[in-house]
């Protein structure tokens, strides 16, 4: 624990340090510290043992799964075939199909979760703010599952009466709940991110004169942006991994459409097809589904690494 | 953790007495004779990441007696003090040259365990700090994990009684400690401190968060304590240096600038900036 | 004041329109996605009402809506979240004792600290992915209880250990240092003093996790755990059905029937999360009050 550095053989011996340290010196063994220390530092290894098994079998299988399609055929085709024949597997279609989720929950979560953050950090009296703040708790803590069934049995319905040609299982209502899903999550970062402005700069803006909306978006939303951009790419990574509103309500049909009111498919409502136990568990489709974890989680983690980044950068700036 | 470089090459072949060469020493060092030195600082620097807070300073604790160690805010005397017992080894960052001396023995000694040296130095914090818990476990505590194979209850009543508090809080021991005034806090962390029958008591400025009758309370106590612990107290009230102290040290600006017996120190101090500071002209 | 409000007063005026029409604005979209909440639970409700009844609680599955109930499911749930609560509260506490009060700063623990952040953030399928290929396949452990519980514990792990750090952190130091300074030893400070006053925070958090593990549907479909079951398990090495698959597989059907029982189910599920979210608040708020340092 401590590093130090003895020259012994200097120290005077009149009145000067014996080299016995007598009482002081280290009677009592210690095994139990030192066995709780190893348990405690064990536990905290845990986590980086997850991580190294999650990359290790994702690759393991992603490769064997590769061996079978070549990676560029998976990374570039534009078809996704596993049950036909010929069975093809252009990854494409259902990274469109993440990507009209991303797209379509960004258009929702961005503007209303900034505006709410916005309000709760420079409008909202403490008293509003002790509403606000737990609902937008426990819409975050609502099991994706329910959002799924509120898509399918909610959204699409609505959707249904004001553009008819939309599809039973449709991107759009599965956006929509994904939206509102991580729009939580926007909020309370980007609240976060918001607060840590130091007041000074927004009273600095006041005694310029300026309105609460210019001293909130030209001085403290620019001032707190690392922060946001970090917290909206967060929110949106969730969107990408997120499973079961989408496998409820989006389809299970890979199609790169155009069209948000048509049933797509996306990477991991594809995992969730092929886990359900409806397809054999051996031949290309199903270790597919390692590839494309691989896939989903290479994204995720980027982008995790990134705004934890940014987010720690912006956090130092204030501190 | 901390990472610590304790040169003896420097610091061992210095003299023992306080009038070192270094600069920034005491003028001179008039300790009470035939006591011996319980604690001794030699030549020691601290710093905080590089930046030291304590610079070159050699000083010696007589036993059973008060020393006072004063001076402005920021001038080390805090940092000196904590060093005394190891607590800056909890501080990131701090690195310490020079010897700090226990009855002889190196406290930085890889062979040393902190542990056991805080058993013989105790500490009286700044601010009060018991633990969340009842006024009876906050004493008991320390002897409990350390093995004490005595009567515990017995040992809670008498360092309650050292800490002159037992009268008020002898029918409430069960009580949260959280419960008590500021200043039976203190007293309650100072019994605390006894409980292990240290040798030194370490005080940092323990009247700070204090009202002036809970102050006086604790001043009467340390002269009580005196009789059987070395206590080394911190304080930039000057009154409360007079008033306990046997010995005074200035500290100015990390540098130790002049030690002696109170009595001197506060009417005829050797050195200019000694006498400006104790006659309230600055700090 | 008037004099500088005369020159230009309609461009102030203009601004300050602006200002208000934003400010209403961010207002309106707040209070929206608290009304949104609430046509959330109302739509469950109202689907989900007809068929909550003591029978949908005490019936398993059927293939007649009529008789379905979630019994077995809500057994299963129950399997699932206690031996997952056994597995990873000891560590991720644990944990986070080690990164909060013995981790030096070095490499190795500011590695261990990005990962846990990081793991924070990989979807809740890859885990899945995870707990399929070791735990299932690897191990052995099929779809039975302790293969979900494992999988779940991995994936709840950095939310107790990020929790459980931010409690630790709340205790004062001084409570530390007075520790030290009588004699004590690292984990002899911990264990008497850190820990118990970082509890509330703990148990806060350990709980929010806890039903963050009750909702996860997305890990228990990729480790293969079978919707269509007929009985409680009876011990960790059997087979189970959780409250969320069960959900899942009514939502997926096309019968409007099953579409209610799912709202039903939901209902159930809501009502036990949200009663553990009140059970968080409490004792966090309890705790606010008892402790002022």
């Amino acid at each position: 624990m401590t590093e130090v550095a003895l020259d012994r053989s200097l120290a005077s011996p009149d009145g000067g340090p014996t080299s016995e340290v007598g009482a002081l010196a280290k009677k009592r063994g210690r095994p139990l510290e030192i066995v709780i220390r190893i348990a405690l530092f064990a536990s905290a290894a845990v986590s980086v043992v997850t991580t190294l098994a999650i990359i290790g079998t994702l690759a393991k299988e992603a490769f064997a799964f590769f061996e079978k399609v070549p990676v560029i055929d998976f990374l570039t085709g534009t078809e996704w075939t596993p049950n036909f024949h010929p069975a093809k597997f252009g990854v494409l279609p259902l990274v469109c199909g993440t990507l009209w989720i991303v797209f379509g929950a960004s258009l929702i979560a961005i503007p209303v979760g900034l505006s709410s953050a916005i309000y709760l950090s420079e409008y909202a009296k403490p008293r509003t703010r002790s509403i606000l703040k737990p609902v937008l708790e426990i819409l975050a803590g609502i099991p994706t599952i329910v959002y799924g069934f509120f898509a399918l049995t909610f959204v699409s319905p609505i959707l249904k009466t004001i553009f008819p040609s939309t599809q039973i299982y449709n991107a759009a209502s599965a956006a929509i709940v994904v939206g509102i899903m991580i729009l939580p999550m926007v909020a309370s970062l980007c609240d976060d991110a918001l607060r840590s402005v130091p007041s000074s700069l927004r009273q600095g803006a006041y005694a310029l004169g300026a309105t609460s909306l210019e001293a909130s978006t030209r001085v403290v939303v620019p001032g707190a942006l690392s922060g946001i951009i970090a917290s909206i790419v967060l929110a949106l990574s969730r969107a990408v991994g997120e499973t079961m509103a989408v496998s409820l309500a989006a389809g299970m049909t890979p199609n790169m459409t155009l069209n948000p009111l048509e049933s797509i498919q996306t990477m991991t409502s594809y995992i969730v097809e092929q886990s359900k136990g409806d397809v054999a568990h051996d031949g290309p489709g199903y270790s597919a589904i390692f590839a494309i974890a691989a896939l989903l989680f290479l994204i995720t983690l980027v982008s995790n690494v990134v705004s934890h980044r940014i987010l720690k950068r912006f956090r130092e700036v204030y501190e | 953790m901390v990472k610590l470089n304790v040169q003896l090459s420097k610091a061992g072949s210095a003299a023992p007495d306080a009038a070192s060469s270094t600069q920034g020493a005491p003028a001179a060092g008039t300790l009470p004779d035939g006591d011996p030195r319980i604690l001794e600082a030699r030549n020691v620097t601290i710093s905080y990441s590089g930046n030291p807070a304590v610079r070159g300073v050699s000083l010696e604790f007589p036993e059973r007696k008060v020393t006072a160690i004063i001076g402005p805010s920021g001038c080390g005397k805090s940092t000196l003090l904590r060093s005394f017992n190891r607590m800056n080894d909890f501080v990131e960052g701090v690195g310490i040259d020079g010897q700090l001396l226990y009855r002889g023995i190196d406290i930085h000694d890889p062979r040393v365990d902190p542990m056991e040296l805080r058993l013989k130095i105790g500490m009286v914090f700044q601010k009060p700090n018991p633990f969340p818990k009842s006024i009876y476990r906050n004493v008991a505590w320390g002897p409990k994990i350390n093995r004490y194979d005595g009567n515990i209850k017995q040992l809670v009543e008498e360092s309650l009684r050292k800490a002159a508090l037992w009268d008020e809080v002898k029918d409430r021991l069960d009580d949260s400690a959280l419960g008590l005034s500021g200043g039976q806090q203190q007293r309650l962390c100072i019994a605390r401190a006894l409980a292990m029958s240290p040798e030194v008591i370490l005080m940092d400025e323990p009247c700070s968060a204090l009202d002036p009758v809970s102050t006086s309370r604790i001043e009467d106590l340390i002269f009580e304590l005196k009789k059987t612990f070395t206590i080394v107290i911190v304080t930039h009230n000057m009154q409360q240096a007079a008033r306990v102290s046997d010995t005074t040290a200035f500290l100015e600006l990390g540098k130790l600038i002049e030690v002696g017996e109170t009595d001197q120190m506060f009417t005829k101090p050797r050195e200019k900036r000694t006498e400006d500071y104790v006659s309230g002209r600055f700090g | 004041m008037n004099l500088l409000a005369v020159d230009g007063h309609d461009k102030i005026r203009y601004r300050r329109l602006k200002a208000r029409i934003f400010q209403s604005t961010c207002c309106g979209l707040v209070w929206m996605c608290v009304a949104l909440l609430a046509v959330l639970l109302f739509h469950v409700a109202s689907e989900g009402f007809a068929y909550l009844n003591l029978d949908f609680l005490t019936n398993n599955t059927s293939y007649k809506p009529e008789k379905a109930g979630i019994h077995a499911a809500l057994l299963g749930t129950l399997w699932l979240v206690v031996t997952t609560a056994v597995i990873s509260i000891p560590t991720g506490v644990a944990a986070a004792i080690y990164l909060e009060e013995f981790a030096k700063k070095n490499r190795i623990n500011t590695f261990i600290e990005v990962n846990v952040a990081n793991l924070a953030g990989v979807p809740s399928i890859v885990f899945g992915m995870l707990g399929l290929a070791i735990f299932s396949r690897l191990f052995g452990l099929k779809n039975w209880v302790i293969a979900g519980a494992l999988t779940m514990s991995l994936l709840i792990l950095p939310v107790i250990i990020t929790a459980a750090r931010e409690a630790i952190r709340a205790v004062p130091n001084s409570i530390r240092l007075a520790a030290y300074a009588i004699g004590a030893s690292k984990w002899q400070t911990v264990a008497a003093h850190v820990l118990p006053a970082a509890l509330p925070g703990i148990v806060t958090g350990v709980i929010l996790s806890m039903s963050r593990a009750i909702g996860e549907t997305a890990p228990l479909i990729t480790i293969g755990v079978p919707v269509f079951i007929l009985h409680a398990p009876g011990g960790l090495n059997e087979s189970f059905t959780a409250l969320p698959m069960q959900i899942y597989s009514w939502a997926a059907m096309p019968q409007k029937e099953f579409h209610g029982l799912a709202a039903a189910g939901i209902i159930v599920l809501l009502t036990v999360l949200l009663l553990m979210n009140a059970t968080a608040v409490f004792i966090r708020q309890r705790a606010q009050r008892k402790l002022k340092w």
